[in-house]
């Protein structure tokens, strides 16, 4: 939200430039007060929590820069095309939000709240409305578009034809009140992951089937600028569920969480009535009321890393960590979820498409710290985090397993399917 | 704007051939994100402290590589570390190459027995005293800018810290620094021929002379640092006053007990009180007999902060002082460092709600001077805000700076809607901090205690601080800095270069 209610301080004037006309203009006007509420701050203490500034110690990439250009091109001191490339370098966690001392000590009392996250993906959009395109995720998004899924496999084509291979023999059906949604990593990357979660779900005698037609969510368009893209997704889905008589989403990504529980409400207002699950919640609940009883010993040394759009975007901290809990045979050297604010896998934002040696380095940092617990194993909740979390794992030998994963075993589940290439 | 005639291509490709070519920016945007600082400026005067581009070097050789390339040609250096200062240091106010030190984080050693680490001054406090903690040691730089100063700026700043009453301030806790001279040589500043003396009586005690200069002397880039134990117990009560009087009381008596765990004693003045009325849910709820506050601040191990904490509740019970409890005293404390400079706080004269950019006007003062400056200081405000409804009294606050009570920091808290700022606004405003600093004078005191005293307004003023002294810096700067390259423009150092200028007489 970035109205200022109820001591709402109206659309202040802009004393010299309204920065820019067209869609650059409504773009201006319409974070400038926002923007102005981090300049006027000026704290920056967004700063060292920052993934991307930790690892390149850059100051045109903070979130402070990020609010400042807006003033900047209201000013008419920068244009577009001076910051566009800069808003790449954001992996979305949203760390810098809570960090803010504008969120911290007056958002409650003045219903406001910095919105980096929110600017970051308006930017990233603006640029491509205006023809401004970072090749990585214009490819991207254009072999998207043709498979209807990411192309997360490299040269390796994902198609719709495949989409349900990860549930081989597990005899899942198609339909139903509840369907499991699987985000494209997971169901063509880590296929190990929905593997976990549809035999834990079975295990519990939860009623669930596949979607009909399932496309990409359109989320990841969304958050590199794709606009159109994403929402055509997001009908696409919608749709699909709609035909199907879907009253309820089962999820297992976060990121697929977000864009269910933000973007599509904002895509499609009233319309839009589905119940989005995120099966972490459900499997907490579930061992709480005794529907899964964790019995089989995990002789582990774990640390758990709290995925940026769970902890930082969607406060949910407390299921992955009571299911830890209830797993036997773990020793569990936990990081509390504030510390984890400045933790991120770098694996979000398309940084790691666009930049993919920066989510190497944040990568690395983050299991650096996981290493100086002493572990042997960090486990995520979040697919996109556990291809790079895995990469910088192996260089430390720390194993990174999927919390579902884990749960599976730690009930007698043989996963199958594969954790990564 | 137009990069500087002297910054030609062959410049630039030995500058790349030094940092590498990605670590040269010459773009808009990177340039336009260092030229601001915290301090309010006129936006529409952004564009003029635009440096002409930025550096970010990885090692004190580097560094000094850069400086004497930007030397030779005669080219500004402006050195920049957090960018959080208040006094401009790190503006550049005429173009030139920011040397952004943010690169040279790293810890290069932590010495248990020593007690000591010595790290890149990119580094900041509280990522620092992440890993620290880890060895049950902290490096106890406390300022308000904890979460994003780095040391590099603390050095450049000489800054004051929160709990120095207790630890010190910077200048205490930094044992030595390597430092970049303005012709590009490199020297280690600090006692002794190794690193980590913390005092000798042999030579010049140059470390204070290479601290708080504000970038105009050179650049450090690697530090070796004080550390203690960290502290098992911290104590910070909050008490409230019906009458600043008995606060002022109360305070001195804090501070001058003689408390060994002693950090801290802050004192609250009724604007002060009236502005967290305005949003702060600790505050709003208070009775209106609640006027002024303090809070005393102890750190150590847990059994002699109990028995020293007896003793300041004591104190302060004695001087009519109300506890406001566990909460508010826990919370506000752990919130010493975000709470009380948000935008939002923001009003008009008639109430609305603006974003307001935050201004602390800080002077050193002795405790026997408090009252007296607090008042003419206010009277300054209001009749600023008078004049130009863009101005806002966030009231005033007066910490120890030492363990015995002579000198407090001393500010007041200035509201400013910075994107209204008129040529003539700002002028007036100018003309407010001189004032403001001309009181700190008149009273025997500092200007700054905390930030420095460079900026437009007070600066003028620092030549009859300083007497004689004043005269000694002008020929340490040309000698140390022949061609005006470092950070020129500050502490009106130009008139060191003036024909006319002579020694110190």
């Amino acid at each position: 939200m970035t109205d200022i209610s109820p001591h709402d301080t109206g659309s202040l004037p802009s004393p010299n430039g309204d920065g820019g006309s067209g869609a650059t203009g409504e773009f201006v006007q319409q974070w400038r007060n926002a923007a102005y509420n981090c300049f006027s701050s000026g704290h920056k203490f967004c700063r060292e929590v920052c993934p991307v500034m930790q690892v390149t110690r850059n100051e045109s990439w903070t979130p402070t820069a990020f609010h400042a250009n807006v003033v900047a091109m209201e000013q008419g001191e920068l244009q577009l095309t001076d910051i566009a490339d800069d808003y790449v370098n954001c992996t979305g966690c949203g760390a810098c939000e809570l960090r803010c001392p504008n969120t911290l000590f007056t958002g409650d009392f003045y219903r406001f709240r910095t919105r980096t996250v929110d600017l970051v993906k308006a930017m990233r959009a603006l640029a491509v409305d205006q023809g401004i395109h970072q090749p990585g995720w214009q490819r991207w998004n254009l072999l998207t578009d043709e498979r209807s899924h990411e192309p997360v496999l490299g040269e390796v084509p994902v198609s719709q034809d495949h989409v349900r291979d990860w549930s081989q023999g597990l005899d899942i059906p198609v339909g139903g009140e509840s369907i499991l949604f699987v985000d494209c990593e997971a169901a063509f990357y880590r296929t190990s992951v929905p593997r976990a979660v549809a035999q834990i779900l079975r295990r519990a005698g939860y009623e669930f089937g596949l979607m009909n037609e399932q496309w990409c969510c359109g989320g990841p368009a969304a958050e590199m600028g794709y606009l159109e893209q994403s929402q055509r997704f997001a009908r696409h889905n919608l749709d699909d569920w709609r035909a199907g008589g879907v009253k309820r989403v089962l999820v297992l990504d976060p990121h697929d969480y977000i864009t269910f529980t933000e973007d599509y409400p904002k895509y499609f207002g009233e319309e839009y009535d589905i119940e989005i699950v995120l099966v972490v919640e459900l499997f907490a609940e579930m061992i709480a009321d005794g529907r899964l009883a964790p019995s089989v010993p995990i002789e582990r040394t774990i640390t758990y890393h709290d995925p940026c759009r769970l902890n930082k975007r969607k406060g949910i901290w407390q299921a992955p960590r009571q299911i830890l809990s209830a797993i036997p045979g773990l020793t569990f050297h936990d990081v509390d979820r504030v510390t984890q604010w400045s933790y991120c896998s770098g694996g979000g934002g398309g940084l790691p498409i666009e930049k993919p040696e920066l989510t190497a380095r944040i990568s690395e940092s983050r299991v650096d710290k996981a290493a100086q617990l002493g572990v042997d194993t960090l486990v995520s909740a979040c697919p996109w985090s556990e291809r790079p979390l895995s990469e910088a794992g192996d260089a430390k030998a720390i194993d990174v397993v999927d919390i579902h994963e884990l749960l599976a075993e730690s009930l007698g589940i043989e996963v199958g399917g594969r954790r990564g290439q | 704007m137009t990069i500087a005639p002297a910054l030609t291509e062959p410049v630039l490709d030995d500058l790349r051939q030094v940092v590498g070519g990605e670590h040269v920016l010459t773009d808009r945007a990177a340039r336009f994100n260092r030229a601001r600082v915290p301090a309010p400026f006129p936006v529409h005067r952004w564009s003029e402290r635009v440096p002409d581009l930025v550096v970010l070097p990885g090692s004190t050789e580097e560094v000094s590589e850069v400086v004497r390339i930007a030397n030779a040609h005669r080219i500004p250096i402006v050195p920049r570390d957090g960018g959080t200062g208040l006094t401009d240091g790190a503006v550049p106010l005429r173009h030139g190459i920011v040397v952004d030190v943010k690169r040279m984080n790293d810890i290069k050693e932590i010495d248990e027995v020593n007690r000591t680490c010595t790290v890149g001054t990119g580094i900041n406090m509280l990522k620092l005293n992440e890993v620290l903690g880890r060895y049950g040691l902290i490096y106890p730089d406390d300022p308000a800018s904890y979460p994003c100063s780095l040391v590099g700026g603390r050095i450049g700043t000489s800054g004051w810290s929160l709990i120095g009453s207790r630890y010190g301030h910077s200048r205490d806790l930094v044992l030595s620094f390597d430092f970049v001279l303005p012709t590009g040589r490199v020297i280690h500043v600090g006692d002794g021929a190794g690193r980590k003396l913390s005092k000798s009586s042999s030579g010049y005690q140059l470390k204070h002379l290479f601290m708080g200069h504000q970038g105009t002397l050179g650049i450090a880039t690697e530090a070796t640092l004080k550390l203690y134990p960290k502290p098992e117990a911290e104590l910070s009560p909050f008490f409230a006053f019906p009458d600043y009087d008995s606060a002022y009381r109360a305070v001195g008596e804090l501070a001058r007990a003689g408390i060994a765990t002693f950090a801290g004693a802050v004192l609250f003045d009724e604007w002060k009180v009236d502005y967290l009325r305005r949003d702060d849910e600790a505050y709003i709820p208070q009775p209106a007999d609640v006027r002024a506050l303090v809070c005393a601040v102890a750190y150590g191990y847990e059994d002699e902060v109990v028995a020293g904490g007896r003793r300041l509740m004591r104190i302060a019970r004695d001087n009519g002082g109300r506890y406001l409890g566990d909460e508010v005293s826990e919370g506000d404390w752990a919130a010493r460092h975000d709470r009380y400079a948000t935008p939002l706080h923001g009003r008009t004269l008639a109430g609305q709600v603006i974003p307001m950019s935050w201004h602390c006007e800080d002077a050193a003062i002795n405790y026997t001077n408090l009252p007296q400056v607090r008042l003419e200081w206010h009277e300054i405000v209001r009749r600023l805000r008078e004049r130009f409804d863009m101005f806002d009294d966030w009231g005033m606050f007066a910490y120890t700076s030492a363990d015995t009570g002579v000198d407090y920091l001393t500010e007041i808290d200035v509201g400013i809607w910075e994107q209204r700022l008129d040529d003539e606004s700002w002028a007036a405003w100018v003309q407010a901090k001189k004032d403001i600093a001309e009181v700190a004078l008149r009273y025997g005191g500092s200007i700054s205690a905390c930030h420095g005293s460079c900026r437009e307004g007070e600066v003028d003023l620092v030549p009859q601080e300083l007497g004689g002294g004043y005269d000694v810096m002008l020929d340490v700067k040309r000698a140390l800095d022949p061609n005006n390259i470092m950070n020129p423009g500050k502490y009106g150092l130009d008139r060191a270069y003036e024909p006319e200028a002579g020694g110190a007489r």
